[in-house]
């Protein structure tokens, strides 16, 4: 092999590496533990926090390995320390709710590490295909996870239509690459960007850049590309609806990042204007669409769909600001929507499904505790200060008016008034509401942690936000100067 | 030899498309098949076509004598392959499970549709009663 | 008083306060400027400084003076209410935001306890949540106002970009013509406005005010009326000397407060609840003093203009009198029973000491002279009546007083004069804490109208002062509040027909019912409106976007495509060049006519069996494609796939049900279908034709070309690239094959509500014929035999893990028809799941050996000999993924064989 590897280059692939030890491991520990439920659940989150260890142990460098198809640098790192993260709470929220549908936690668990697995190698991938199989890591496990309750019909519905829309739209972005790869004839980033150099846009690098975006307008949840989300996000497991909303979402941020800022700078007016469109339908559409839901679960899922189209403003901003606030606000919105979503996990019980509106009847007077950290959710969703939700909107509008897009953050704004309609309306349900019946809410051990986690987040970041803003920064600055994947390139 | 592949895609895309707007799942998961080798033309075809020799080095040689096909377009179909291979086998577990469940495989049959607008806005509605 | 412990200590906070403020005002009054520094976000340009200038310090004494009398009253008033704690903890929250608000330096952090008031207002609003009247208007202000305020934070964020700086003070300290000729100076202004004009109920976001009047009595007279909604004044006094002096600043705010002001005082004449009558009062009082803000040009040096100094006279005025009036509203409710001002009277000999608050109150508020009021409202006389301010101005702030003077006397004499009616309660004066405000503030309100420096010299001017950032020349030999002749008489002249006004009370409420009804459009059912309004429009949208149709979802995305598509065109203007129709021989175009026309049949055909068949006819013909251009390891792979495809395609097929019944879209939608596939299938081709136009980029070709043999010790280079060069690809691409295996297995389980009519599994396989059974039976072995030939060559010939898999995986299956699910598990031993496991660890083990024997990356080949053969890490790689393959088909179909 070329020269210039270290021995340490193999430690660097350990995070990834022991995430897939991992998960095999969790497979064996589900067929011989005699008390399953925890010792799977143990090992997952051992083999979560081990590979955490890992990641934050390389976070400082900037290198590609592999013969250049991953960089290790402090952009994976940031992404992939969100990824580990949101499967540890996601994890934690799963375990009661897995109890009581009945199902084992195994292949579950299993399945939750494989995801995240296809997360860390979409935000270190800098070629094309690793960053495609990434992806279909990813969604493959996800399409499985949907349809994992089986008695439910729903469920199934969700688990289709997710996988005949994913599938359709990996054909789209694997189109959209062998575009790219036809024009420049190369799959790395870099040696993308090198070829694009000095070369003006043609019209087959903008249809190029169409399908990309489709391709990652689908699993970014961007309108049009949304139609999948909501019936998915209503019939998946809870658990599951939450980590796609949250890892997915972040991890396909991570890969349209690193392929428009890496790979296509060059064609950035071209892909400004095809993201502030989607940006500014997404949010719009979003919204309003999540005013006339009763399922809280479908709420969620709409105005997820409206943050694809916040994020997307950090991304339409192309600039060092915007890519922080982008980055920063996918951790932001990670503590926030895991939150509610294990509100809606601890309220699955027996007798009760707990994802609408009116099975939050009440909560403040049953289970005040529960009732404030989803307060405070949903004033972080809504944007509302003192939350880390304001700090990453403000951020985020800030970036887009600097680089010049008043009407976006004009937009973004207008939303975020109408936003405030919904998210309040579960205040209203939780603290102005007769209770209603069912039988009680517990908040088990492991709920309790992940709400602290989400609740300490929401509020920590709304009000010293400087350490989050520092990593993101550090992190934008070695996007875009991650060396070049020199070995496969260069002649 | 290039026009004639991008006519092929194209076809193959027609039909694709086609069978994916039909309401049956089996006929989407056909349409699926020919998506994927409709892909690895493209990959194929992007590679530049030559009717060249296969991307093998004789022995005793360092590199190829003559001129050999692409070989990278080659080993991005194989991936492309095994990962459509993936898809396939998973729709198909997926069709078998979801006519169990649902007892169909018309999808126009499976629909969470939107919940009536019911409870929308309902607080709205509250009047004053002044 | 009494009550819990912590409502005790919940009324320290705020007198305590009060104190220390108070301690400020000499320093303050001399004009010093204290600053408490907290570092919080520098790097965003937002820091948490709090300063006191005379305008905060002012509005400080404000907040915790009356606050300390409201809790006071709250602690002996909301006795029997539930969960007094919660009502005590958000009334305090809500001071600390209040004071946070006036007192902090940065925009984004005033923007902060700003919402913070919000949400503590929506909280108290809705207090009673039992009550649907509560909830809508609790709802309904926290829309109102926090739409509002967002578009406030927009505003902020553009005058940030203009000023460089969040910080208040900066911006203050910088040339007022950077902001006025600064390109988005209207969008500043429109934005911010919005945030002040709804906080402030200005018409027409003024609705929400009187609505808000639901919660209990404390807070509507200390957030409703005395503090909160008088943010939007202070920020717009704040902002002035930055904003202020054009005509789009003056014309607005004039015409907005002099609208609010003369529309609420009027609806509040034909009102009967207490708090309502209050209410509107208020919004008057609130369009007063944005009126008088907008009223006249920031005075340069030397020039006097004192519309700044009178709206703060008038709106400290105000304070004073309306929290006193608040209180006695609700001792008297709590005494009677009753607000209704049409069933209450002849109080006074049972409440005297709540009386003489009340008159006390209603003096300064009709601006008797020699009241705080009369004061105030001499000064807007005086400023109305200045030169540089437009003529309607006074008779609109007459217009908008009378009515209100008016209103004062009602107050006064209604509850307490006149016959005493039945009250449900005993009707009685309360207990102290209740008139102890009411007292105090009234009196206040006398006293300062007869001595007026202090209020004046030490806490207005300076307030003033702070604004403008300077001190006003004024005549030498005439105090602030001295004022004109016309002022004086427009004054009186209020009070007169302010008691013609009481004399005519019945009538004039009489007229103002009839021209209620003929005012078709309220702020309410405005709201309401748009309420429904995005209601119905949302559920239009999402039931047009979201129809749960998955086809329907396909199309929109089809259509989304076509219009990237043609405004990409339209912008580029560029088309693909002439094609070269060259070297096309006659196999090709028959390879081409075949995938066609099996195309074709897939679409058209019933038969199921057809179309797997015509499956099979298209990867056939692609990978003679393949194999014709140079790609036999492609085309091999290819085929074997296709073989396996089919038969598995072909297993699952069988139990699902057969084309025969299926539905397809109806005709029309079907044409829409065809037409959207041809359209695509063209589109595709032009793309194709300009890809392949350019010739590729030789390097990467050719870089392998040469590295191959040295760099991975291998002749196949396709394979060479698979399982050294991109080894970590094929890692990825066999782990997704690997959760497709455990997708299986997991999808296929007996789930718990297993149909009963599900086929169950049969003991053999389908095609069991004894001729069938010897073949297999001596087939099997010779083709895994070759799988493990082709498995092994793969490195230097075409061949390699994937291909021989598949092969194995294909006799195996053979063996699984022929013998039955149960007979293969026999031969492999194990179970498949294991097989694929165990090959997914060979791979990563390969890689391991590697970076510990060589010191190399992950998965970086290394060679050695053994007993005279090369073996290498890429070959136990390869033997990794033929497991894996294996194990995931063989998980398949053994599975759906058992079903």
């Amino acid at each position: 092999m070329p020269a210039g590897f270290t021995a340490a280059d193999f430690y660097y692939l350990l995070p990834e590496i022991l995430l897939t030890a991992g998960a095999l491991l969790v497979l064996v520990v589900d067929l011989l533990a005699p008390r399953r439920d925890s010792a799977v659940l143990g090992t997952a989150l051992a083999t979560l926090a081990v590979s955490g260890v890992a990641v934050l142990a390389f976070a400082g460098l900037d290198t590609t390995i592999s013969a250049g198809l991953l960089a290790v640098d402090g952009f994976a790192a940031f992404f992939k320390v969100l990824f580990l993260l949101s499967a540890g709470i996601t994890l934690l929220m799963s375990v009661p709710y897995l109890q009581v549908e009945g199902v084992r936690p195994g292949e579950f668990c299993f399945l939750i590490l494989c995801a995240t697995l296809g997360m860390m190698f979409m935000a270190s991938g800098i070629d094309l295909i690793t960053l495609f199989i990434g992806l279909e890591t990813m969604a493959i496990s996800f399409y499985i996870l949907t349809g994992f309750l089986k008695p439910s019909r729903r469920s199934n519905e969700a688990a289709v239509k997710y996988f005949l829309l994913g599938a359709f739209s990996l054909g789209l972005l694997l189109y959209g690459m062998s575009l790219f790869y036809g024009v420049t004839g190369t799959t790395s980033l870099a040696g993308i960007a090198d070829a694009l150099a000095g070369s003006e846009g043609s019209l087959l690098l903008s249809l190029a850049l169409i399908l990309l975006g489709a391709g990652m307008g689908f699993k970014i949840a961007a309108v049009p590309f949304h139609m999948w989300a909501p019936d998915v996000y209503e019939g998946a497991p809870t658990p599951v609806t939450a980590f796609l909303s949250v890892g997915s979402k972040a991890a396909s941020f991570a890969m349209l990042l690193r392929i428009l800022l890496d790979g296509i700078p060059g064609l950035v007016a071209d892909w400004q204007v095809f993201f502030w469109a989607l940006a500014a339908v997404s949010m719009t559409v979003g919204n309003i669409a999540a005013i006339t839901q009763s399922n809280v679960k479908r709420m969620l899922a709409y105005s997820s769909i409206a943050h694809a189209g916040y994020v997307l403003i950090g991304v339409v901003a192309a600039s060092d600001r915007g890519v922080t606030a982008t980055m920063v606000y996918l951790w932001v919105y990670l503590f926030m929507q895991l939150g509610a979503f294990a509100i809606l996990s601890m309220l699955r019980r027996k007798d009760v499904v707990g994802d609408e509106l009116k099975d939050l009847s009440g909560l403040y007077f049953r289970q005040p505790a529960a009732a404030i950290a989803m307060l405070i959710f949903m004033l972080s969703l809504g944007g509302i200060p003192p939350t880390a939700g304001f700090m990453g909107k403000f951020w985020l509008f800030s970036a887009a008016i600097d680089s010049g897009f008043i009407w976006l953050a004009v937009i973004g704004v207008i939303n975020s008034a109408i936003s405030l309609y919904y998210y309040v309306r579960v205040v209203v349900f939780m603290w102005l509401k007769e209770e209603t019946l069912g039988s009680p809410i517990v908040i088990r051990p492991a709920i309790a942690t992940a709400l602290v986690i989400a609740v300490v987040g929401s509020v920590l970041f709304g009000v010293y936000p400087q350490a989050l803003f520092d990593q993101a920064q550090s992190a934008t600055e070695m996007l875009g100067a991650s060396a070049p994947a020199a070995v496969l390139y260069q002649p | 030899m290039e026009p004639i592949i991008s006519v092929l895609v194209g076809v193959l895309m027609a039909a694709t498309v086609y069978l994916m707007l039909s309401r049956n799942f089996v006929r989407f998961i056909f349409g699926l098949a020919l998506l994927s080798h409709a892909a690895n033309l493209v990959i194929f075809a992007s590679g530049g076509m030559t009717r060249a020799r296969p991307p093998l080095i004789a022995a005793g040689e360092s590199q190829p004598l003559s001129d050999v096909s692409n070989a990278v377009p080659q080993a991005l179909m194989l991936t492309a392959i095994v990962i459509s291979f993936s898809l396939l086998t998973f729709a198909l577990v997926l069709a078998f499970r979801t006519f169990q469940e649902l007892e169909t495989v018309d999808t126009d049959r499976m629909r969470a549709a939107e919940p009536s607008p019911e409870g929308a806005g309902d607080e709205a509605r509250e009047r004053a009663v002044d | 008083m009494t009550g819990p412990p912590y409502v005790r200590l919940a009324v320290a906070l705020p007198a305590l306060l009060f104190v220390w403020f108070c301690t400020m005002i000499p320093a303050v009054s001399a004009g010093e400027i204290l600053v408490w520094e907290l570092a919080w976000l520098p790097q965003l340009g937002i820091d948490l400084d709090f300063v006191v200038d005379g305008l905060s310090l002012l509005f400080a004494l404000l907040i915790t003076g009356i606050g300390a009398f409201v809790f006071l009253f709250a602690g002996v008033y909301m006795r029997g209410y539930p969960q007094r704690g919660r009502f005590t903890l958000f009334l305090v929250s809500f001071m600390l935001a209040m004071l946070g608000l006036v007192l902090a330096d940065n925009l984004i952090a005033l923007f902060v306890f700003w919402e913070l008031t919000t949400i503590t207002s929506f909280l108290l609003i809705g207090y009673s949540h039992e009550n649907a009247t509560a909830r809508r208007a609790a709802l309904q202000g926290l829309l109102v106002t926090g739409a509002g305020a967002l578009a406030m934070l927009a505003g902020f964020v553009v005058l940030g970009q203009a000023a460089g700086t969040f910080s208040l003070r900066e911006m203050l300290a910088s040339d007022p013509a950077t902001f006025a000729d600064h390109p988005r100076y209207t969008a500043i202004v429109v934005l911010v406005l919005l945030g002040a004009f709804t906080k402030s109920a200005q018409f027409p976001f003024h609705f929400w005010l009187p609505n808000a009047m639901a919660a209990p009595t404390p807070v509507s007279a200390y957030l409703h009326s005395a503090t909160m909604v008088k943010a939007g004044v202070f920020l717009l006094t704040r902002l002035t000397p930055l904003l202020g002096g054009t005509q789009l600043w003056m014309e607005t705010l004039t015409v907005v407060g002099a609208v609010t002001a003369v529309y609420a005082a009027f609806v509040s004449l034909g009102r009967s609840d207490l708090k309502q009558v209050l209410a509107y009062t208020t919004v008057m009082a609130l369009g007063t003093c944005v009126l008088f803000l907008g009223s006249s040009p920031v005075p340069g040096p030397g020039e006097v203009s004192r519309g700044v100094l009178a709206a703060l006279a008038f709106l400290v005025a105000h304070a004073l009198y309306k929290a006193a009036l608040f209180l006695v509203a609700g001792t008297i409710e709590k005494a009677t029973g009753t607000r209704d001002l049409a069933r209450l009277g002849g109080l006074w000999r049972a409440m005297p000491v709540t009386f003489a608050a009340a008159v006390a109150a209603s003096v300064s508020m009709a601006g008797v002279p020699y009241s705080v009021g009369f004061l105030g409202k001499e000064l807007l006389y005086t400023v109305g009546f200045a030169p540089d301010t437009p003529a309607w101005l006074p008779w609109a702030a007459f217009l908008a007083a009378a009515p209100v003077a008016t209103i004062a006397i009602v107050l006064a004499c209604q509850p307490f004069l006149g016959p005493r009616p039945e009250y449900p309660k005993p009707g009685r004066e309360g207990h102290w804490a209740l008139w102890c405000g009411p007292v105090v503030l009234g009196a206040l309100g006398i006293y300062w109208g007869l001595a007026p420096e202090f209020p004046f010299l030490r806490l207005l001017v300076p307030a003033e002062t702070a604004v403008l950032g300077q001190a006003l020349v004024s005549d030498p030999g005439h105090a602030p509040w001295h004022s004109t002749g016309e002022a004086l008489a427009l004054t009186l002249a209020t009070l007169g027909v302010a008691g013609l006004g009481f004399r005519m009370r019945g009538a004039v409420a009489e007229a103002l019912a009839g021209l209620r009804r003929w005012i078709p459009l309220s702020g309410d059912r405005a709201y309401d409106a748009a309420m429904d309004g995005i209601a119905g429009a949302a559920v239009w949208q999402t039931r047009r976007l979201q129809s749960g149709v998955q086809r329907h979802y396909l199309l929109i995305v089809f259509a989304t495509l076509g219009l990237s598509l043609a405004v990409t065109l339209w912008i580029k203007d560029v088309f693909p060049g002439p094609v070269r129709w060259t070297e096309a021989a006659l196999l090709e175009w028959s390879l081409a006519a075949l995938v066609a026309a099996a195309s074709i049949v897939i679409i058209r055909s019933r038969s199921r069996l057809l179309c797997i068949c015509a499956l099979g006819v298209v990867g056939v013909s692609t990978a003679l494609i393949f194999l014709l251009f140079g790609a036999p390891d492609v085309a091999m792979t290819q085929l074997t796939v296709e073989t396996l495809v089919t038969v598995i395609v072909a297993i699952v097929l069988l139990k699902l049900p057969n084309f025969s019944n299926e539905v397809w879209p109806s005709g029309p939608a079907r044409l829409g279908n065809a037409f959207v596939a041809v359209t695509v299938g063209i589109g595709v081709t032009l793309l194709m034709l300009a890809v392949t136009a350019s010739p590729p980029q030789p390097d990467l070709q050719e870089y392998f070309e040469r590295t191959a043999v040295p760099g991975g010790q291998g002749r196949n280079i396709v394979n060479v690239i698979l399982v050294d060069f991109r080894a970590l690809d094929t890692m990825g691409e066999i782990t997704v094959l690997a959760i497709a295996g455990a997708a299986v297995f997991a999808m296929l389980l007996p789930g718990p509500r297993r149909r009963k009519d599900a086929p169950l599994p049969g003991p053999g396989g389908i095609m069991d014929t004894v001729i069938l059974r010897e073949t297999t039976r001596r087939l099997v072995p010779l083709i895994l035999i070759f799988s493990v030939f082709l498995l092994l060559r793969g490195h230097e010939q075409p061949g390699g893990g994937f291909v021989g898999g598949l092969v194995a995986s294909i006799a195996l299956s053979l063996y699984a028809f022929v013998f039955g699910p149960q007979a293969t598990r026999g031969i492999l031993r194990v179970d498949p799941r294991a097989v694929g496991a165990v090959g997914l660890a060979v791979a990563i083990a390969s890689g391991f050996i590697g970076s510990i024997r060589g010191a190399a990356p992950f998965l970086t080949g290394q060679w050695g000999t053994l007993a005279g053969l090369k073996i290498g890490t890429p070959v136990m790689f390869d033997v990794g993924v033929y497991l894996v393959v294996i194990g995931v088909v063989m998980t398949f179909v053994i599975r759906i064989k058992e079903q």
